[in-house]
């Protein structure tokens, strides 16, 4: 299964010299709770909500500070024709919650932890209910049994 | 920042319990060693698609060399 079977969540992103505060009210707008840090159009990092929390307010940074101060410097990313078992390998790997997914080098979309258990649990509860019918009718799926021959 | 096949990157943690990461190049994307990279981690056999931060340090093949 491709990656891209997923809902791919639009890339927001914000150049590195912005400020927390414009950071913030673009997410605030955007619906969104990470932003891709850019230096003219080549990613450089990533930030998110936690991040102004734990870094910036909690640190007492002015919200004129710059973002890329906030930021987790660098991106593991995955290109679009990536497999799911390498979006899992990277998730279990790299300790990120999100994985920019691109297309020649372009950002085009994220895929979050949350996205991939949604659609686990999905695949999980088709699993299930097979299972279920089995439980429930355990011999509906056998062959007749053929007739003794003498 | 540039680098080129065979490079090793490195990357220092930044929390507590974070280790540093390492990395051989194997493909460079951008054009004339620019990012993004092709990297196999030291820890995995695998692939990933890196797109460097200030943070990433590159040593270069060539500076081993005798």
């Amino acid at each position: 299964m491709k990656i891209t079977e997923l809902a791919l969540r639009p890339p927001v992103v914000v150049a590195c010299d912005a400020t927390i505060a414009d950071a913030a009210a673009l997410m605030a707008d955007a619906g969104v709770g990470a932003l891709i840090v850019v230096d003219g159009d080549r990613p450089v990092g990533i930030v998110t909500d936690r991040d102004i929390v734990t870094r910036g307010v909690a640190q007492g940074r002015s919200p004129d500070g710059r973002i890329d101060g906030l930021m987790s410097m660098g991106l593991i990313a995955l290109d679009h024709d990536a497999e799911m078992e390498d979006l899992v390998h990277v998730f279990d790997h790299h300790a990120v919650r999100r994985v920019p997914v691109v297309d020649h080098d372009r950002v085009v979309g994220v895929i979050a932890l949350d996205d991939l258990l949604v659609a686990l649990s999905k695949d999980l509860g088709d699993i299930t209910k097979v299972l279920a019918a089995q439980i429930m009718f355990p011999h509906a799926a056998d062959e007749p049994p053929a007739p003794a021959r003498r | 920042m540039k680098a080129a096949v065979g490079d090793v990157l490195v990357i220092d943690g930044h929390h507590v319990g974070e280790r540093t990461r390492r990395g051989e190049v194997v493909e460079v994307r951008g054009a004339d060693g620019a990012p993004p990279y092709i990297v196999r981690w030291d820890d995995s056999e695998r692939t990933t698609l890196l797109f460097p931060g200030p943070d990433c340090i590159v040593h270069h093949r060539d500076d081993d060399a005798p």
